[in-house]
């Protein structure tokens, strides 16, 4: 293997057209970019709010499908984000929520609210969606928290990020187990969490989604030069002018926070932070001023298109969405890693 | 103008939190225009004095001086701009090719700007040919040998248009046709606005290549000077702990052939 793989290559070609300088062609890409975001935006919408098992005459739109689209694509785009930010601070290609230990956290405290009805010591309605997310949100923090600890003491290598956020993932993992033997009658509303699922969304956890995923994807944007240059190590940004530990401390954190608001309400919904980067990369490049965009786009629209295939392929049942994209995830990753694993190594 | 020199270094020492006292009262300054290698065993206080150089350390007492301004209050976007580093080796990375690697280089004179200029990837495109690695531009940096990645890094130290360029053992991982190629390149690159300050451990390299030598031992100088003066058998016992053969081959070129350790726990 002399230069990338021949996908890259040919969506090279056609990207670049007749664009003579590097700089040319990245400013070609980012207005091909644009024109693909609003397509995949219209025929997200579309799709969202028009197609369904349903005749979309018969549902009330502005209720149940708007919420639930408007839910989809800040969830695709959090997630995405988040994975494309982890992957460049972290400097290793298969880092994302999962991995770093985030999503395990959040789902460890939500299943405990769920299954045991904890409240925070009465401070919370056991009704109110509000707990599972605030339970979530606390579990992922709680969780990178752990990830982060680990990584300090063993040394805060590449490699001390991703086995620590293994084993804490592993530890919430297991406690999670245990606390689905005791759910008793709430083990199905647990699992069905842990699939995730934007089946009970509604206008309340709309802006509890939109707003933490906006404000913090363009925070991450801004930064898209700086995630460049992190990607040639810590000495080489810091002698570049970067002050890394509180840059990467920053990204980390707010990455954390976006996962943990992602799947407080909707659930654990795994590979799209890891999946939609590497995607957008093998598309138009690896500058994380197009990777960012792109992964907004992609993210959003390819959420929106698993929702749908959650709610489609059975009629009268709906499937977690989490396992859609896993299941479409997984060979995805399978592939680029025989495609492109070379490209990673050092 | 021409008496400042272009790096100046007032009794700098460097004592670790860990107690270890890395750099003792080092004093000496360098031209511009020149290529200086800097030489010493292991420990020696080299890497410590030139990341203290490059602000990637505080000193804990003395001065640095880079054309006669003191680099401690700058910011490290400022230093940036008058200092570069070439890595010994380049730690994993990946998604960027060679040409937006080396454009990288030019990220301390971005500031607000989204994207490079054209004046940028003009001098970035001519110093890619400059190192021949221009027929690589669109590859993955990881997917280079070791000697390219080095000239590609050395190219990205440039574009940074610094007046002084670190480089730390660049030739560590090369073979001989390697090494030679890429003190070439750096002997090459030595203008009067630069001067370029390399690590190495090969001192018959330094001694063939560069104009200058600053010789340290256990955290201390010991001697600046015109390698083929300075470099002797004495001197080298004396660094090294190393009894050895220096003398001119049949070009007139110095060469140093270690033979044997001599130090109080040889055996």
């Amino acid at each position: 293997m002399t230069k990338t793989d021949g996908i890259t290559e040919s969506l090279g070609r056609f990207l670049d057209g007749s664009a003579a300088t590097h700089i040319a062609k990245k400013k070609r890409r980012m207005i091909i970019l644009f024109g693909l975001a609003a397509l995949l935006i219209t025929v997200s919408i579309i799709v969202g709010l028009f197609v369904g098992p349903t005749n979309y005459r018969d549902v009330d739109i502005f209720e149940t499908r708007l919420p639930r689209l408007l839910a989809a694509i800040g969830v695709g785009i959090g997630l995405s984000v988040a994975g494309a930010a982890y992957q460049a601070v972290i400097r290793n290609p298969l880092v994302d929520p999962y991995i770093m230990g985030v999503s395990s956290g959040a789902g460890t405290l939500a299943i405990a609210v769920i299954s045991f009805n904890f409240t925070f010591f009465g401070l919370l309605s056991i009704h109110s969606p509000y707990t599972i997310a605030v339970a979530a949100i606390f579990g992922g923090l709680l969780a990178f928290g752990c990830t982060m600890a680990l990584t300090k003491k063993a040394g805060g290598t590449t490699n001390a990020y991703v086995l620590s956020g293994v084993i804490v993932g592993l530890i919430f993992g297991a406690i999670q187990t245990i606390l689905l033997v005791f759910s008793g009658d709430n083990v199905s509303n647990s699992l069905l969490w842990l699939f995730g699922s934007f089946k009970d969304v509604t206008w309340t956890h709309v802006p509890f989604i939109i707003i933490p995923t906006a404000v913090i994807a363009v925070i991450i944007l801004r930064y898209s030069k700086e995630l460049n240059l992190i990607l040639l190590g810590e000495d080489q940004a810091t002698q570049m002018g970067l002050n890394v530990k509180r840059f990467n401390a920053l990204i980390l954190i707010i990455a954390s926070i976006l996962t943990a608001f992602c799947v407080a309400f909707v659930g654990i919904i795994g590979f799209v932070g890891l999946v939609v980067p590497h995607l957008c990369r093998m598309i138009f490049g690896g500058d994380h001023r197009l990777v960012l965009p792109a992964s907004i786009a992609m993210g959003g629209f390819l959420m929106v298109m698993a929702d749908l295939l959650a709610r489609m392929i059975l009629i009268g049942q709906e499937l977690p969405v989490g396992a859609i994209t896993t299941l479409i995830g997984v060979p995805v990753f399978a592939y680029l890693l025989m495609k492109r694993g070379k490209m990673y190594n050092g | 103008m021409d008496d400042v020199p272009l790096l100046e270094i007032r009794h700098l020492e460097k004592v670790y939190d860990n107690g270890f006292h890395a750099d003792k009262d080092i004093s000496f300054s360098i031209p511009s225009g020149k290529l200086v290698g800097l030489i010493g065993p292991n420990g020696c206080g080299k890497t410590t004095m030139m990341r203290c150089i490059n602000k990637m350390h505080e000193p804990t007492s003395g001065d640095i001086l880079i054309d006669g301004k003191s680099v401690l209050p700058m910011t490290p976007a400022q230093v940036a701009r008058l200092v570069s580093n070439v890595p010994a080796e380049m730690t994993a990375s990946f998604g960027l090719t060679v040409f937006e690697t080396v454009m990288l280089g030019r990220y301390p004179y971005l500031q607000n700007m989204w994207w490079e200029t054209e004046e940028d990837e003009t001098l970035v495109i001519k110093t890619l040919e400059k190192f021949g690695v221009a027929h690589l531009q669109d590859r993955p940096l990881n997917m280079l040998s070791s000697g390219e990645r080095q000239r590609v890094l050395i190219a990205k130290a440039y574009v940074q248009q610094p007046r002084l360029m670190l480089v730390d053992e660049p030739t560590s991982h090369l073979d001989m046709k390697y090494k030679l190629d890429v003190m070439e390149y750096l002997k090459a690159m030595v203008k009067q606005d630069m001067t370029i300050l390399v690590a190495e451990h090969d001192i018959s390299l330094m001694a063939r290549y560069c104009d200058l030598c600053i010789i340290m031992k256990k955290g201390e100088l010991v001697v600046v000077g015109d390698p083929k003066k300075v470099i002797t058998e004495k001197l080298i016992e004396d660094v090294y702990e190393v009894s050895s053969s220096v003398g001119l081959d049949r070009d007139g070129e110095l060469y140093i052939l270690p033979k044997k350790y001599i130090g109080s726990d040889a055996f």
